[in-house]
């Protein structure tokens, strides 16, 4: 009885483990324009800090996504400032049902991306990598999207 | 019970249409400050003192970045849900019916109403805001850059509602269209988040306004002094303005005994039957009120553009 109890607990913790090791960790980034895009679509350099086989191509486009949702970018290289997409600064926790998915399980965010090629750059800062790449971020798309789901609201809502 | 089904969907729909505001129509003019330096302006008769005024007309048959600009605009605006009202049909739209316009003021109030051509586009086109263009190429030796801004100004309150714009990036080969297609792209975003922050305005305050009150010169024994029931005109008006507006939300900056003025005033978007409320249709009914007993009284509606309009009491 007592060992059914040992191999019993010992399963839990596993699965509690497993599951724990599952879930995505959310690593630093900054995001920052590096021209204007052409219409429609925002032209931004992600860099992403964490180990270098952490980084892939994919996590650039999640993070460049990301950014344009809840951070916004400051002007240089000559381009403007733009908020970010979401109006509330607690949106993500808000509907963290709805973004959970769409970053992590249905990967919804890949389809408003492209890699430019050849823009990929890597600097090593102490144990870990800083990791960019240039991703064209389809903003209109991605705003009408989140639009219909009712995550943001457009200029034309309440009309 | 299928035919019932299908009678509470059609209502249903019917109530849901019923129940969409209007949605503010929006131009795009080039600035004052823009025609004056490309020369596009014009003389206007103001009662005998001649004023310089932005000539649209010529400025959209000759300049084709204006054109590529407002076009550039119409089309974000549009993937907003916004189509703009055509400066161009506006102004042609403006030409045919001028000088009705003019006979018909002259006829009703027996003065001559003053408006400028800016004022007759706004009336005309009925657009809720305009959106004011206006940018500049600096070259530095061979570098050019567009410091292009963008402002929208309420129709009804000329209040600036939103801005965006600035010095774009330097080039040394970009054509001048392209630069500006570029400035326009970059700040377009900005811009509609701040037109959005007054929309949110609109639904939460209502539209603001201002109202005037007026005595005519030849009013039997009436002013605004005059007594109801014990209490002064000028009073029964101002609790018709608390109650009628949003929040009671209404500023009387000014009174005697034969003016009021009221500023910002939040008229509701819709009359009762769901229809978009204007100025004057907030003002006709309190014509109506003053209209009915105890008061009987006779009055008159001046329309000053959209977002005034004056209430002459005493006579037609």
């Amino acid at each position: 009885m007592k060992v059914k109890l040992i191999v019993l607990a010992f399963f839990c913790l596993l699965s509690f483990v497993t599951a724990e090791a599952k879930k995505p960790e959310n690593l630093k980034y900054d995001i920052e324009c590096v021209g204007n895009g052409a219409q429609s679509t925002y032209l931004v350099k992600v860099w992403v800090y964490g180990k270098a086989s952490q980084i892939t191509s994919d996590v650039l486009k999640k993070y460049a996504v990301h950014g344009v949702i809840f951070k916004g970018y400051s002007g240089r290289n000559g381009c403007t400032s733009q908020k970010p997409m979401a109006q509330s600064p607690v949106l993500e926790q808000e509907r963290a049902d709805f973004f959970d998915a769409f970053f992590n399980n249905d990967r919804s965010y890949a389809k408003y991306t492209t890699e430019v090629d050849g823009t990929t750059e890597r600097v090593k800062v102490g144990k870990e990598y800083k990791i960019a790449a240039v991703i064209s971020v389809s903003k209109e798309l991605l705003r009408q999207d989140l639009e219909k789901a009712g995550i943001i609201r457009g200029l034309s809502s309440g009309f | 019970m299928k035919k019932a089904v299908l009678n509470f969907i059609g209502l249903f729909f019917c109530l849901s249409l019923l129940g969409q505001a209007k949605k503010p129509t929006l131009m795009v003019v080039p600035s004052n400050e823009w025609c004056t330096q490309n020369g596009y302006m014009m003389e206007f008769d103001n009662q005998g003192t001649t004023e310089l005024l932005p000539d649209f007309k010529l400025a959209l048959q000759t300049n084709f970045d204006l054109n590529k600009v407002i076009t550039k605009i119409g089309g974000l605006m549009a993937e907003k849900g916004f189509p703009l009202v055509d400066l161009s049909a506006s102004i042609s739209n403006l030409e045919r019916s001028n000088a009705m316009n003019r006979a018909v003021q002259s006829k009703n109030s027996g003065a001559l109403i003053v408006e400028t051509p800016l004022d007759m586009l706004k009336r005309q086109a009925k657009s809720d805001i305009i959106l004011e263009i206006n940018w500049k190429l600096i070259s530095n030796g061979p570098k050019k850059t567009i410091d292009y801004y963008i402002r929208g100004i309420d129709a009804y309150t000329n209040k600036q509602i939103a801005d965006g714009g600035g010095a774009e990036k330097p080039s040394f080969a970009a054509e001048v269209s392209v630069l500006l297609e570029e400035a326009v792209l970059s700040n377009m975003d900005n811009f509609a988040a701040k037109l959005q922050t007054h929309f949110d305005d609109l639904f939460a305050n209502g539209r603001e306004v201002t109202v005037g009150i007026q005595v005519f010169e030849n009013a039997k024994n009436i002013d605004l002094e005059t007594e109801f029931d014990g209490m002064e005109l000028s009073e029964i008006i101002n609790d018709w303005m608390a109650q009628n507006t949003v929040k009671h939300r209404f500023n009387k900056s000014n009174a005697s005994a034969y003016f009021i003025r009221f500023e910002q005033v939040r008229i509701p978007l819709y009359r009762e039957d769901e229809m978009p409320m204007d100025t004057e249709d907030f003002v006709r009914n309190l014509m109506r009120f003053l209209r009915a007993a105890p008061y009987n009284l006779t009055s008159k509606i001046e329309q000053r553009g959209l977002g005034e309009c004056i209430l002459i009491i005493g006579n037609k």
